[in-house]
């Protein structure tokens, strides 16, 4: 009888293995991949030293690194060799002040009114704490707005990120339709940016500018990333509540305090939003626990107002 | 059968120029189509922000005017290639009004997916860039391949009847003369012909089938495959094909009406039919019944949190008001109706039909809007008029013209066309007199 | 020389007047310009500035300011040893030029100045900062220690300084990972500091390197110094992608086999279908025809 069972079991296994290779997928989801260094651009510049000797540097190797024009499409579809991106956000720390929302809008030239990063109130149920939730766009391992992008306009990046090429959107707004977290926005009208940045060439590194038609949504700012700085709304945050960082060096960073990612989301019990749905998120939430300050929705109570 | 007969049943239908009335309706029509072509310049010009469209409530109307329209379209297979199949006779003279239903739908099926895209101009992505992964893809794929059949199987019964027309020189003037005898002055009634047709009539027949249920699952799995509540659901391909085939009916019951006191064809068009249409009816709408209560009754029950928020807004919340009348107006007051003998007579299944289709389409508007109005995480940092949608002037004039399109294919059809088929009806009243 | 300075001032009365009169509509903010000075491993170095002012009550970066950057002093122009326009963070960074090195090479303090020019919303900015001339080290020593040391130039001489506190990590992205639980060590009076890395097994690059940094951030006296070392001290890091892999949130072309197969031996059939009826049409027409 035990025989029995298990050889139903290996049968069931074997069929299924066979399943997973017809889909192209074999016994290990990932496959390593070629790394490639920061490569010499060539380009020579000299200098002076600390000593005071004339010297010359290649400019790629400078750092900060100097301002480059914006990659080609085709390697922005490939995403930065190497690395694989990651958000920690420490809910414990969040006062709601706005200020990476107010950088994300300015910097990506977002139409006044939407919002790429959303600073959520929330409360479980009536007895639980409430807590500010920031949310970017959670860059999913498995995005369900790529899924069904009909026209390869949003892509999943060797780096994890998830970006959008509005040259290529047609509009039909099935990515916002998918994605649960509602961080998808849509450029209803022409948006309203000046001339001179309208103008510009779209780069899907930096998202600008937006277009009429198109959809739009946080980038994880793949642009500031290649400078070696980080995104936007990081380096905006006044208290330190978003941490960026690369996995594969196992660390996250919000510019003045640096955690070994790993440890960090093991001391601090760090999650993902909805891991039920199967999305599997590349931004982690650590527990609003332990809060010093108290929970002001200065917009509610501003509405109650309004309402008496 | 004898040749005067069948002068009396070419000469019923023959297709009219139109009357008085005719041309009323048809202006009218063509009004409307105007003023939705004025308004999508104008949301060519402003982009969607002429909508009521925002963020959350991304798809509006537009949309479930498609799945209307898709929905409807089914009808086609229903009535020609299922009764078909199955034997039955009584449907032939329905069968062309099911098929030009069909065709005139799913084209503009098409159309409002275009009206709905951001950027109409790069529609040729979709084949340039296609990428086979997305169920908007798989839409596009089964939707034309469901545009060909049915053209198909519109056209090869035409061809007796082009014969026929053709023989009508004086009558069809010099344009349509020219138009029957493009399409069918090779058709001579040859038996080897005959032969042709009913092979490719039933082969057309058995593929219809599964390329009319492809395209309504494609359709309900553009929903059902996302994670929202309301469309997360593995009962969303037969609850769309059921509700499909219902208003498809119901239209067929308004078109029956419609065409039999116009064309004064109530000798073709009997009270039998409504009779068998009536209960035809009443049995898609127990179906489709059987269905929303399914896919109501038992998230109801577990009422999850994601769940409660949108299933409270279209029972007792916002929506309640539109959802109580299309549950009502589609089904169980049709049933209601219908199931007695004296509400299968042409005017009542006929006011059936078109509570059927109205509370049909009032439906897909509720399947596409309030889910989006309650997504998982609260609507948070937008706009205030990002919260609600009701549709603007524009949105609901080229949506009334897409209707009005619809309806206009349909008439000019039947104004070119012999809308009932008239060599098939001269065979099956042959048979039956022999019989 | 007074005669001069008077003339200078009222040259630049004459100048601002028309300014003025057009400014007086639209009320100018003032500008504030932090300038920062950045030692590279003690081969390049750089100057940043940071422009900001009080917009609303509030501070805010603000971009677009054309700067110009001296060394010593503005007073000479020839002592311009760099341009630049602050980005969409209020920053502006150069390099320093070889057109700096008879300044650098006076003394061992040194100078800088910013200055902003006025635009149409904002006052001129000026920003000076003071620097005494330090270098850092990095260095190992055996059971994972790292020691750094950090001098300072004293007349001619580079002199151990003590009590500067010192950042000893692990350069990452966007920021340094401390070697240790420990932020900062103060340096003897040797100048020294010394750390125990205590990172096990942390992501180096393929080989197993990873970059140790030891650094002294905005410091007063001498700004901010940073040194780098490569230390096979990390793990090979294993870089794993299924961007090429057939998924359903691959790219065009990328879409799983099953997938692939049931579309198209659909599609195939299908249209075969049509295909067959449509040459079923072209028959007819030819009987038509005999």
């Amino acid at each position: 009888m035990k025989t029995n069972e298990n050889s139903r079991r290996e049968f069931l296994a074997t069929t299924l293995l066979a399943g997973a290779a017809l889909a192209g997928c074999g016994g290990n989801p990932f496959t390593p991949d070629e790394v490639t260094d920061i490569k010499p651009s060539g380009e020579m510049v000299k200098l002076l030293s600390v000593d005071g000797e004339i010297i010359e540097v290649d400019k790629a190797f400078l750092k900060p690194v100097p301002e480059m024009p914006p990659v080609a499409n085709s390697e922005a579809r490939v995403g930065i060799p190497g690395k694989k991106f990651a958000m920690v956000i420490d809910l414990s720390r969040c006062k709601s002040v706005k200020k990476c929302q107010t950088a994300c809008n300015h910097m990506h030239h977002i139409h006044p009114g939407q919002n790429w990063i959303k600073v959520y109130p929330m409360q479980e149920s009536e007895k639980t704490a409430p807590y500010w939730q920031p949310t970017t766009c959670m860059h999913c391992d498995e995005p369900p707005c790529v899924k069904v992008c009909p026209v390869d306009a949003t892509f999943k990046r060797k780096d994890g990120i998830v970006l959008i090429d509005s040259d290529r959107c047609v509009g039909c707004r099935f990515c916002m339709a998918a994605c649960p977290y509602s961080s998808r926005v849509f450029n209803w009208e022409e948006p309203q940016i000046e001339k001179e940045i309208a103008e510009q060439p779209y780069s899907c590194e930096t998202s600008v500018p937006q277009k009429k038609g198109t959809v739009g949504k946080c980038d994880f700012c793949p642009d500031m990333v290649r400078k070696g700085s980080l995104p936007h709304c990081v380096s905006a945050c006044p208290n330190g509540v978003f941490f960026f960082g690369d996995i594969l060096e196992d660390s996250v960073t919000n510019g003045a305090e640096t955690f070994r990612f790993s440890e960090l989301i093991k001391d601090k019990s760090g999650y993902r939003l909805m891991e039920d749905l199967g999305t599997k998120p590349s931004v982690y939430y650590l527990p609003p626990v332990n809060r010093n300050f108290p929970f002001e929705n200065k917009e509610a109570s501003e509405e109650k107002k309004e309402k008496a | 059968m004898e040749k005067s007969a069948e002068n009396k049943i070419i000469e019923d239908l023959l297709p009219q120029k139109f009357g008085k009335q005719g041309t009323i309706w048809v202006i009218s029509l063509l009004a409307v189509c105007a003023l939705g072509f004025y308004a999508y310049c104008r949301q060519l010009y402003y982009g969607l922000e002429v909508t009521a469209l925002r963020d959350y409530a991304s798809w509006g109307i537009y949309i479930s005017n498609f799945v209307f329209f898709v929905a409807i379209s089914l009808v086609g297979s229903l009535i020609t290639a299922v009764l078909r199949l199955t034997d039955v006779h009584w449907s032939t003279p329905l069968t062309r009004i099911a098929e030009i239903i069909a065709v005139s739908a799913i084209s503009f099926a098409g159309l409002i997916i275009i009206v709905d895209m951001g950027r109409p101009d790069r529609f040729y992505n979709l084949f340039t860039h296609g990428r086979l992964q997305s169920p908007i893809i798989w839409d596009v794929i089964v939707i034309t391949t469901y545009l060909f059949i049915s053209l198909l199987l519109l056209y090869f019964p035409l061809l007796p009847d082009l014969k026929i027309m053709i023989g009508f020189k004086e009558r069809n003037g010099k344009y349509l003369q020219k138009l029957y005898e493009f399409l069918g002055s090779f058709w001579k009634n040859k038996p080897e012909q005959f032969k042709i047709t009913d092979k490719a009539i039933n082969i057309l027949s058995v593929t219809i089938i599964p390329v009319a249920f492809a395209i309504h699952t494609v359709t309900s799995w553009l929903f059902a495959t996302t994670y929202r509540p309301g469309w997360d659901s593995t009962n969303f391909g037969a609850y769309f094909i059921s509700g499909a085939f219902l208003v498809g009916a119901g239209g067929v019951l308004i078109a029956m009406y419609v065409f039999r006191t116009h064309y004064k064809l109530e000798k073709y068009i009997t009270d039998e039919h409504f009779n068998k249409m009536g209960k035809i009816v009443v049995l898609l709408a127990l179906v489709y019944l059987y269905f929303n209560i399914n896919e109501f009754l038992v998230p109801a029950f577990k009422m999850k949190k994601a769940e409660e928020e949108h299933l409270m807004g279209l029972f007792t919340g916002e929506f309640s008001p539109i959802f109580w009348f299309a549950i009502s107006a589609s089904m169980l007051v049709p049933i209601l109706i219908l199931i007695f003998k004296k509400g299968r007579t042409p005017k009542w299944a006929f006011f059936a039909g078109i509570l059927v289709v109205v509370g049909s389409w009032f439906k897909r508007f509720l399947i596409v809007t309030p889910t989006l109005l309650h997504p998982f995480l609260p609507m948070h940092d937008v706009p205030k008029n990002y919260m609600h949608y009701f549709p603007t002037w524009e949105e609901w004039a080229i949506a009334g013209g897409s209707l009005a399109g619809a309806l206009l294919v349909i008439t000019f059809f039947a104004r070119i066309f012999p809308i009932v088929p008239i060599h098939e009806t001269i065979i099956e009243t042959d048979s039956h007199e022999k019989a | 020389m007074r005669k001069h300075k008077l003339i200078q001032l009222l040259v630049l009365v004459i100048a601002l007047v028309p300014s003025i009169l057009m400014a007086q509509a639209v009320e100018k903010n003032s500008l504030s310009l932090t300038l920062k000075y950045y030692n590279d491993n003690n081969v390049t170095h750089h100057l940043l500035v940071l422009a900001k002012s009080k917009i609303d009550g509030k501070f805010q970066t603000v971009p677009n300011i054309p700067v110009e950057f001296y060394i010593t002093s503005d007073a000479d122009k020839a002592n311009l040893i760099g341009k630049g326009k602050t980005d969409d963070r209020g920053q502006a960074v150069i390099e320093i030029p070889p057109t700096a090195k008879v300044e650098w090479l006076k003394s061992p303090n040194q100078n800088f100045v910013v200055v902003g020019a006025a635009t149409k919303k904002f006052d001129e900015g000026r920003g000076e900062l003071a620097i005494t001339k330090a270098k850092i080290k990095v260095d190992t020593a055996d059971g994972r220690i790292v020691n750094a040391k950090v001098v300072a130039l004293v007349d001619t001489t580079w002199t151990p300084i003590a009590a500067v506190d010192v950042i000893v990590g692990v350069r990452r992205l966007g920021g340094i990972l401390n070697v240790n639980e420990t932020q900062t060590y103060p340096t003897d009076s040797s100048g020294g500091v010394t750390a125990e890395y205590k990172r096990d097994s942390l992501p180096g690059d393929q080989k197993g390197n990873i970059t140790l940094v030891a650094s002294v951030v905005d410091n007063e006296t001498y700004g901010n110094l940073s040194s780098e070392l490569v230390v096979p001290w990390g793990t090979k890091s294993v870089y794993m992608t299924n961007f090429d892999h057939r998924t359903l949130f691959a790219r065009r072309g990328y879409s799983p086999l099953w997938l692939e197969i049931l579309a198209y031996s659909i599609v195939v059939a299908v249209w075969s279908v049509i295909i067959f009826l449509l040459v079923q049409i072209k028959n007819l027409k030819k009987l038509g025809v005999e």
